[in-house]
């Protein structure tokens, strides 16, 4: 494939592109695409990846095309790195360096699958040779994520060969900018950042909105715990971010586009900066874009990492060079945002979804979700679920369906406790709501919400109010101290929070949890202060229970809150094999070789060194 | 105009107005910290909430900001309005036990003693309102001190936490601090603004020798240039507490805007 020298003047020069590309893609040539997202990253892909590259360059034999390439992230993170080679589209997990010369000789030139690196279903013990017969992947259904592993992020004619910038090319064609709207107002579409705001509707307020000139901010600043949705979108395919922005700009009269991404996701940041430029080359991006007299740009914005700046106005105060602060809202940012000016902010899994409403209309993507959620939401599935990663599955979905069928259920089988859904402002469901549908709605009905769509599985190991600890502490630290009852009402929160887990709890500390949340919820200035005690509220409605259990029995019922449990040796299990005794701090455990050790309970500590190196699992806590 | 009902009394309003304002003007209290007529409102304090119909619910919102653009129906001394105050009063007084000028305000809102302990540090009862940031930076012009680190370890300093280059020591901070943070010491060749750690050289009164105040302030406004004739004689026709605002909002080092300063007359 080569490059073009000129930009593209018109729709149909794009078109007549896109044909060339096609034209020159051999679909018998052997490819490995081996996936450099983050997480492959981490477990040693671009080793893999270079190992290929070196063998597909020394490979002489003219009757074969072979090559490797680079693509963004699979989703299935917890099996990386993965390598998949075309034709056949044969999957490997966990693929290492020293793996790279069976694949190559056995699948790249042999077509063959290398049986070892396929995925093992568990139960069935049958082996997976495409992605698709992967419970992980079979139940997803992949509309922003579609192009993710698949496509070079880093060159946009491989985003053009699988259909990228039609959407645009429609909409500047033949499309009014009433039209746009209109098309994603039908569409249903929700905003994906947390609030599930219309997005056809605010992108009708901004269109109205008197003032000049008018902004179109993609919102890339993701921070929850857990989540890594929009990293991974950026990172994979980031053209469709630009591409629905450029849209955007078209619908609302804007020529000016700008990313918030945080500093943080170094491989977003550089895949978006090399997409931005190929898209300026070919004229998708600046001056009179595809001969339609409309212009737009996309500039990127790196935010240093605070988690307020995800919240709009404090997003748009970083991006003024401001503090990153958030200010009342209560005229939008749609009217005064940016710069006083009306600004259009979505996020970017939103603006991702935005080409294919427009390219295959808006009943086809109403046709998929629920009612009042439509399309479909990715999720980044972690916890102690055995498939962790990126899933993308229609709105509707149940827990139970996306933790069990597409999680393969909790890891070790153990009872499933809890889902923690919508980042740290989200909240705990319990196993009772577990065949309740994924949609905005719902989620809120139940004291959580949608959120980005972080998904936190806990186990009958975790503790409740050990979980709501853990957010409000992370609240506390990112809490930008601004107003008073999110500055001074989470470390009251906290403290509380912190007494119970050391059972030093007193009666009447729920209620007054219950209070500071209420308070924090009607007073507070932005989303961070209002939804910060919803991880407290829903453990409190669904956990009462064990948070009594630590107040007035002084016990953690999950046994994972030091000082409220103690450690004691199974007799039958102990073989006497000495190793907790010799590395016991405080010498507390004491028996004779080959015999029942046990742990003197005056001397411990309940530092847990013992029920760590234990081999055979005899400590247990009780 | 536009009518907004306030605790079932109905008043004119223009659209714009917020309801802080249009609450004054019908004498109806509600409590502020962080509000000052002559800046603009900051809302960080959220003591001045007020609950407002949204048509079926009723949200929390500050007065202080909240504009008025239509009919509107707002709940003072609702149960939940009353509430929520009192919970945030709470909070600050859990953050600043020592402070006689929030004790004073809790007990015409009517709270007696928060329930909560201490967990937060305030620099001298800080309550991180913001005024004084504020007003350096929208009146006087210097911006000289910021909010400086983030949630519980915010404080107010100037850059690094060290004396400041920007400040002229005009002591505006102090004298809209509402809880006495901020003082104007007095040395024998200079003035602090304490706890900035900023200095000044003192000019003292060339009549008496009685300190005046910083040298820097009489630079500043030295390079604003004097009053025309004109001014001085239409100065010359007010009554003394008018001449003596006009004379004040003149003599603000920043450029004066519109909004800000006309508030600060119609008071």
């Amino acid at each position: 494939m080569s490059t073009v020298d000129t930009r593209l003047q018109t729709a149909d020069d794009l078109e007549a592109y896109r044909q060339r590309l096609l034209a020159g893609y051999d679909p018998k040539a052997r490819r490995v695409r081996v996936c450099v997202g983050t997480g492959c990253t981490a477990k040693g892909a671009i080793a893999v990846f270079e190992r290929f590259r070196q063998a597909a360059e020394d490979f002489q034999d003219e009757s074969l095309v072979v090559g490797a390439k680079c693509t963004g992230c699979h989703g299935f993170c917890e099996r990386g790195p993965i390598v998949v080679v075309d034709p056949g589209n044969i999957f490997y997990q966990e693929v290492k360096e020293e793996d790279v010369p069976d694949i190559w000789r056995e699948s790249v030139l042999g077509g063959r699958a290398v049986e070892r690196l396929l995925y093992r279903d568990e139960k069935t013990e049958q082996l997976a040779k495409t992605a698709n017969e992967i419970p992980f992947y079979r139940a997803q259904h992949r509309i922003v994520l579609a192009h993710n592993g698949v496509i070079d992020p880093t060159r946009i004619e491989e985003y053009l060969a699988v259909g990228g910038y039609a959407g645009l090319a429609k909409t500047l064609q033949l499309m009014q900018p009433d039209e746009v709207i209109e098309e994603v107002t039908r569409s249903g579409l929700r905003g994906r950042g947390g609030g599930g705001f219309p997005t056809g509707r605010k992108w009708r307020s901004a269109r109205d909105a008197p003032g000049e000139p008018r902004y179109v901010i993609a919102n890339g600043d993701e921070g929850d715990p857990g989540a890594f949705m929009d990293r991974s979108l950026m990172e994979g395919t980031p053209h469709a971010v630009i591409e629905g922005m450029i849209i955007g700009g078209y619908a609302i009269g804007s020529s000016q586009g700008t990313i918030y991404v945080r500093n943080e996701y170094p491989l977003a940041v550089e895949h978006l900066t090399t997409a931005i430029g190929q898209a300026r080359d070919l004229g998708l991006l600046g001056e009179n874009i595809l001969g339609s007299g409309f212009s737009f740009d996309v500039r990127i914005n790196r935010g240093a990492g605070a988690f307020v700046c995800g919240e709009s106005t404090a997003l748009m105060a970083s991006l003024e060079g401001r503090v990153g602060e958030p200010r009342a809202k209560y005229i939008h940012t749609v009217e005064s945002g940016l710069n006083g000016k009306p600004s259009l902010l979505n996020n970017v899994e939103t603006w991702a979804n935005v080409p294919q409403i427009i390219l295959k209309g808006a009943d086809w993507f109403a046709s998929l979700g629920t009612e009042k959620s439509k399309g479909t939401k990715v999720f980044s599935l972690v916890g102690k679920v055995k498939n962790t990663g990126l899933v993308e599955v229609p709105m509707g979905m149940t827990l139970r369906q996306i933790i069990y069928d597409i999680g393969g259920g909790i890891r070790d089988d153990k009872a499933f406790k809890a889902v923690q859904t919508g980042g740290p402002s989200g909240g705990c469901i319990p196993a009772e709501h577990l065949d309740e549908p994924v949609d905005f709605d719902r989620l809120t009905a139940l004291g959580s919400m949608m959120g980005s769509g972080g998904m936190i599985v806990m186990d009958e190991d975790t503790c409740m109010v050990h979980v709501a600890k853990y957010f409000l502490q992370f609240l506390k630290d990112e809490s930008c101290g601004k107003c008073t009852p999110c500055r001074e009402g989470i470390a009251q929160m906290l403290h509380l929070l912190e007494k119970i887990t050391k059972g030093e709890g007193q009666q009447g500390d729920t209620e007054r949890l219950k209070t500071l949340g209420q308070l924090l919820e009607d007073t507070a200035l932005c989303a961070l202060g209002k939804t910060a005690a919803y991880p407290v509220l829903s453990t409190l409605r669904y956990f009462r229970a064990e948070y009594e259990a630590h107040i007035a029995e002084k016990s953690c019922p999950a046994k994972e809150c030091p000082g409220l449990f103690v450690y004691e040796i199974d007799a039958e299990t102990c073989t006497g094999c000495r190793l907790c005794s010799k590395k016991c701090p405080v010498e507390a455990i004491t028996g004779e070789r080959k015999k029942p050790h046990k742990i003197d309970r005056q001397k411990c500590t309940n530092c847990g060194t013992c029920f760590d190196v234990c081999p055979f699992s005899a400590v247990i806590k009780v | 105009m536009v009518t907004v009902t306030i605790d079932e009394k109905p008043c004119q309003a223009r659209p714009g107005e917020t309801i802080l304002a249009v609450a004054r003007r019908e004498g109806i209290w509600i409590p502020t910290l962080c509000y000052h007529e002559a800046l603009e409102p900051y809302a960080a304090c959220r003591i001045c909430v007020v609950e407002i119909d949204r048509g079926g619910w009723w949200q929390v919102v500050t007065s202080c900001n909240y504009p008025i653009r239509r009919d509107l129906t707002v709940r003072v001394n609702s149960e939940r309005a009353v509430g929520a105050r009192r919970g945030v009063m709470q909070l600050l007084l859990a953050r600043c036990p020592e402070s006689r000028e929030l004790r004073a305000l809790a007990t015409r809102m009517g709270v007696d003693d928060t329930p909560y302990p201490k967990v937060t540090e305030a620099q001298r009862n800080c309550i991180l309102c913001g005024l004084c940031v504020q007003v350096c930076a929208e009146r006087i012009g210097a911006s000289a001190i910021s909010p400086a680190g983030r949630g519980v370890e915010r404080a107010i300093a100037a850059p690094f936490r060290m004396a400041s280059e920007d400040c002229i020591a005009c002591g505006a901070c102090a004298a809209v601090c509402p809880v006495g943070t901020i003082s104007v010491r007095m040395h024998e060749t200079e003035v602090e603004i304490s706890p900035f750690k900023s200095r000044a050289k003192l000019r003292r009164c060339p009549g008496c020798g009685r300190p005046v105040g910083s040298e820097l302030v009489r630079e500043a406004l030295s390079r604003r240039g004097g009053p025309t004739v004109l001014e001085m004689l239409a100065r010359q026709g007010l009554c003394p507490r008018c001449r003596r605002e006009k004379l004040a909002i003149e003599l603000t080092l920043a450029v004066p805007h519109g909004v800000a300063g006309q508030s600060v007359s119609e008071t």
